[in-house]
């Protein structure tokens, strides 16, 4: 019996990794997150190609803002909607907004990644199931629900907003690592152990690199979610722009609403602009 | 020759399974010989090989390379000492050509310009231009080429053992056919000790040195030379492996540069019809075989194309039947058949003229592989025999 884990897998297309886990990924609320912005081969490009590609669509977001700019400048406001329509509050709502979204994410990338690391090696493939499951709670329970309940457990206000958006924001990066992991070619694998490549090695030169595009599409998709959702922590006093929206909602104000949801979306939008250029520059040549 | 490996009484087996994967195997591979594990699919010719390098580690049993005891040796040192190649290749896809036939030279830290020396060296042994293929990426590359580069990853360090798992198993007939010669040519270059596993009993007698038939278990039911092996099977099952067509395949394992070739009248294109006309007059064949500054076989061209005046450009028919040395005398035939002269010239590796192989060749050589098998047999009866005979008198004597 030659019938080994390695030996039984079906043969796969050498070169070709199954990219981005389609299962896994819908249910995140992204349509294809390793699509890169650019079609393949844009590196070869000019460069004069590749800046209006990179910076194109910021572009329209920037006069996107400059156009709630001057309405705000200059719309028919009533004195609660100028109070809540500072540039100074704003800028605030702003910064804060985007504090939330980058400590969480990157705490969750300090987390999830080598934990994800950890539970693809040979001796710890048991725990997969269970570490998911438990990324799993994080994304089932509502935003809503997370975010008042660690508000409770911890302290409202910033600190317990953000905890909650690492909760959040955990299993998309946690799955695509393992994913990213697991799609490997095994036989790339097989072929890095064979030739007396430490594990270590293969780990680092090998199977890291490979997996780079899945686990930054899960970092993208966390940290748009997390745009999103950190809008919610405005119910717990974190601040940020959701503070803008609620104010706008208590006020009974819609012009407030609109200019806060529409700069949630510019940032998510920008945000995951941002991160699909990152993701394209990382991705290894060859793939 | 000495023994490269040896494998002793080596063993594995899988939990919740009742019958050992390898059942106490004992085999031994002498230095620079290629040994065919062959066997039905799930006899275990995979977890031996795999075995001799502890990619899959063995439940008992010895592992020696050169002597040494290995079998708790440390794996990557160990592999560090044999070529691996598969079927799959596995090459690193995000790696450069050049980055991964250097992969095992950076692990052991050479100098960058002793690596680059190397890598150029490889591809050219492989037969693909470094200033080509160097800087590409496997995904641009066809399976053949992969596979290529596969051996020449493997062979980048200069191993002494190169264990190789079905590499040519993917590839379509025709890749395969040409990648198993230029492999063997390669190996009449370098010498390696070459472990080899195979499913295609056809394949194991192309390639090997000598050939293991594996049944169930990795048990060894003949280990011999592939000509033994298809004049003289062990049992049954061996007989039933080889399959239909025996004598035929032995007619594949002989090689064009084994038997002598039959010489042919040859002219330099450049010297002109009425050398080319001498060429052909002084012999009793109807064609003059054109060659080019090289050596290199270009046209055939009969009397009549030789007449009147003017460069021989052009003139007669394109040669289109060569094979080297390394080809069987099955291919030969079958180019012999495929050319309008029927007869098949016979080149060098750069393609330079050697002789032609025509029907006589053929005759002659199967006649000769006949006289030697009936003998052989007959050798290993007289053996028996006297092998058998103090026994039986004891018997008598009892």
């Amino acid at each position: 019996m030659s019938g080994t884990l390695v030996e039984g897998l079906p043969p796969r297309e050498e070169g070709g990794p199954l990219r981005g886990d389609g299962a896994a990924l819908p249910l995140l609320g992204a349509a294809d997150p390793t699509r890169g912005i650019l079609p393949s081969g844009s590196r070869s490009r000019s460069a004069a190609a590749n800046a209006r590609r990179y910076l194109g669509f910021p572009a329209v977001l920037a006069l996107v803002c400059v156009l709630v700019g001057v309405y705000v400048a200059v719309a028919d406001l009533d004195d609660v909607e100028r109070r809540l329509l500072t540039f100074d509050r704003i800028f605030e709502a702003i910064l804060v907004h985007l504090q939330l979204v980058g400590i969480s994410t990157l705490v969750v990338i300090a987390l999830a990644v080598p934990l994800g690391i950890l539970v693809t090696r040979p001796a710890a493939t048991g725990l997969t199931p269970i570490v998911v499951a438990f990324g799993n709670v994080g994304q089932t329970v509502p935003s809503l629900g997370v975010i008042v309940l660690f508000a409770i457990l911890f302290e409202p206000g910033f600190r317990g907003a953000a905890i909650a958006l690492i909760v959040y924001a955990f299993l998309p990066i946690l799955r695509n690592t393992i994913v990213g992991l697991q799609q490997i070619d095994p036989f790339v694998i097989e072929s890095a152990r064979g030739m007396g490549m430490p594990s270590g090695t293969v780990l680092r030169r090998i199977e890291l690199p490979l997996a780079v595009p899945v686990i930054l599409a899960g970092v993208r998709t966390a940290a748009v979610i997390n745009v999103g959702t950190a809008t919610i922590g405005a119910f717990t006093n974190a601040g940020g722009l959701g503070g803008i929206i609620f104010g706008g909602i208590v006020q009974s104000r819609t012009p407030v609403i609109v200019v806060g949801s529409i700069l949630t979306a510019v940032l998510a939008l920008l945000l995951d602009h941002v991160l699909g250029v990152v993701e394209e520059v990382l991705r290894p040549r060859g793939l | 020759m000495s023994d490269m490996i040896v494998l002793e009484q080596l063993t594995k087996n899988y939990p919740g399974q009742a019958r050992p994967a390898v059942d106490a195997l004992d085999l031994a591979i002498s230095e620079g010989e290629i040994v065919v594990l062959v066997g039905p699919s799930g006899c275990g010719k995979t977890t031996t090989l795999k075995m001799i390098n502890r990619l899959i580690e063995p439940s008992s049993g010895v592992i020696r390379l050169q002597g040494e005891d290995v079998t708790r040796a440390d794996p990557d040192d160990l592999r560090l000492r044999m070529g691996y190649v598969i079927q799959q290749v596995g090459l690193f896809p995000h790696h450069t050509i050049g980055g991964n036939i250097a992969a095992v030279p950076r692990l052991l830290g050479w100098s960058r310009q002793r690596i680059a020396d190397r890598l150029d060296e490889l591809l050219h042994l492989v037969g693909m231009d470094p200033a080509i293929y160097r800087d590409r990426y496997p995904k641009e590359l066809s399976g053949g080429q992969r596979q290529r580069i596969g051996v020449a990853r493997a062979l980048a360090a200069d191993p002494p053992v190169m264990l190789m798992d079905e590499p040519f198993g993917a590839l379509d007939p025709i890749s395969r056919d040409r990648l198993q010669n230029e492999f063997l040519r390669l190996q009449g270059q370098i010498g390696k000790t070459i472990v080899f596993v195979t499913h295609d009993i056809d394949e194991a007698i192309k390639m090997g040195d000598r050939i293991a038939i594996l049944r169930e278990g990795s048990t060894v039911a003949q280990y011999d030379t592939p000509e033994t092996i298809l004049a003289a099977p062990a049992d049954e099952f061996v007989s039933q492996f080889i399959g239909s067509g025996a004598s035929l395949k032995g007619l594949g394992l002989a090689r064009v540069g084994e038997v002598s070739l039959a010489d042919w009248p040859t002219s330099l294109r450049s010297d002109g019809r009425a050398a080319a006309r001498r060429a052909l007059d002084s012999s009793d064949h109807g064609w003059v075989l054109l060659l080019d500054e090289q050596r290199r076989p270009v046209r055939w061209v009969e009397a009549r194309g030789l007449q009147g005046e003017g460069s021989l450009d052009g003139v007669g028919l394109e040669v289109r039947a060569t094979v080297e040395p390394t080809a069987t005398l099955v291919g030969a035939l079958e180019s012999m058949l495929g050319s309008r002269v029927g007869v098949v010239v016979i080149v060098d590796g750069s393609g330079a003229f050697l002789g032609t192989v025509d029907m006589r060749v053929i005759m002659s050589a199967v006649e000769a592989m006949r006289a030697s098998a009936h003998q052989r047999v007959l050798d290993d009866r007289r053996r028996m025999r006297t092998d058998q005979e103090p026994a039986a008198s004891e018997i008598a004597a009892k």
